[in-house]
């Protein structure tokens, strides 16, 4: 496993937890495949954009 | 194969509910692959292992039982959330964790939502094996 993930940047690292929750809250809340993929990429979505915006909140006290 | 043929595949009682939950906290997924949910025993299956797998490669720490911390506690529960996961993560990663760096303390945390993933997928399959309309 080190080979597949003992690389990863933080930000790969952070694609790769949103797209992961995102994909298992959609079989866990949707039924059928259209429904499961629009929620997957709307929570996906939602992750990077929180997070992003909170790195910008944060940015300012780490000076 | 259709929902509705589906559930009526396997019928639900208290028993296969607790079997069910019991199996897919062992091995994630397992409890879907008993239901003959197929599909979402493998997304859980590979979701779960994938997360875990990749918080152990990051050198994530994995919490002990003997934790005094109310925090660590917590930790160890969700940690436990994943299962084989976390018996066999010093089979996974044998380096062991180092918290010291960032991608350390990144890799405890996605060990740790891998393990509360997972509760969430026993919950469903303990829902589903009694017989529940989960999803």
């Amino acid at each position: 496993m080190n080979f597949l993930f003992g690389s990863l940047t933080h930000f790969e690292a952070l694609l790769f937890f949103a797209l992961v929750v995102s994909v298992t809250f959609a079989f866990l809340s949707k039924r059928g495949i259209v429904e499961r993929a629009k929620y997957t990429l709307w929570a996906f979505l939602a992750f990077l954009l929180v997070a992003i915006g909170i790195g910008w909140l944060m940015y300012p006290f780490s000076q | 194969m259709d929902e509705t043929i589906k559930r009526e595949a396997v019928k639900g009682n208290h028993m296969m509910g607790v079997v069910a939950g019991l199996a897919g906290w062992v091995v994630p997924g397992l409890g879907h692959l008993v239901l003959r949910r197929w599909s979402k025993a493998a997304v859980y299956f590979l979701c779960v292992g994938g997360l875990a797998c990749a918080g152990l490669a990051m050198r994530g720490g994995v919490f002990g039982p003997g934790a005094a911390d109310v925090f660590d506690r917590l930790g160890f529960f969700a940690d436990l959330g994943a299962g084989v996961f976390y018996f066999l993560a010093h089979q996974i990663q044998s380096a062991g964790p180092d918290v010291a760096h960032a991608t350390g303390d990144y890799g405890t945390r996605l060990f740790a939502a891998a393990g509360m993933l997972n509760l969430l997928t026993v919950l469903e399959a303990y829902d589903l094996g009694r017989g529940g309309d989960a999803r």
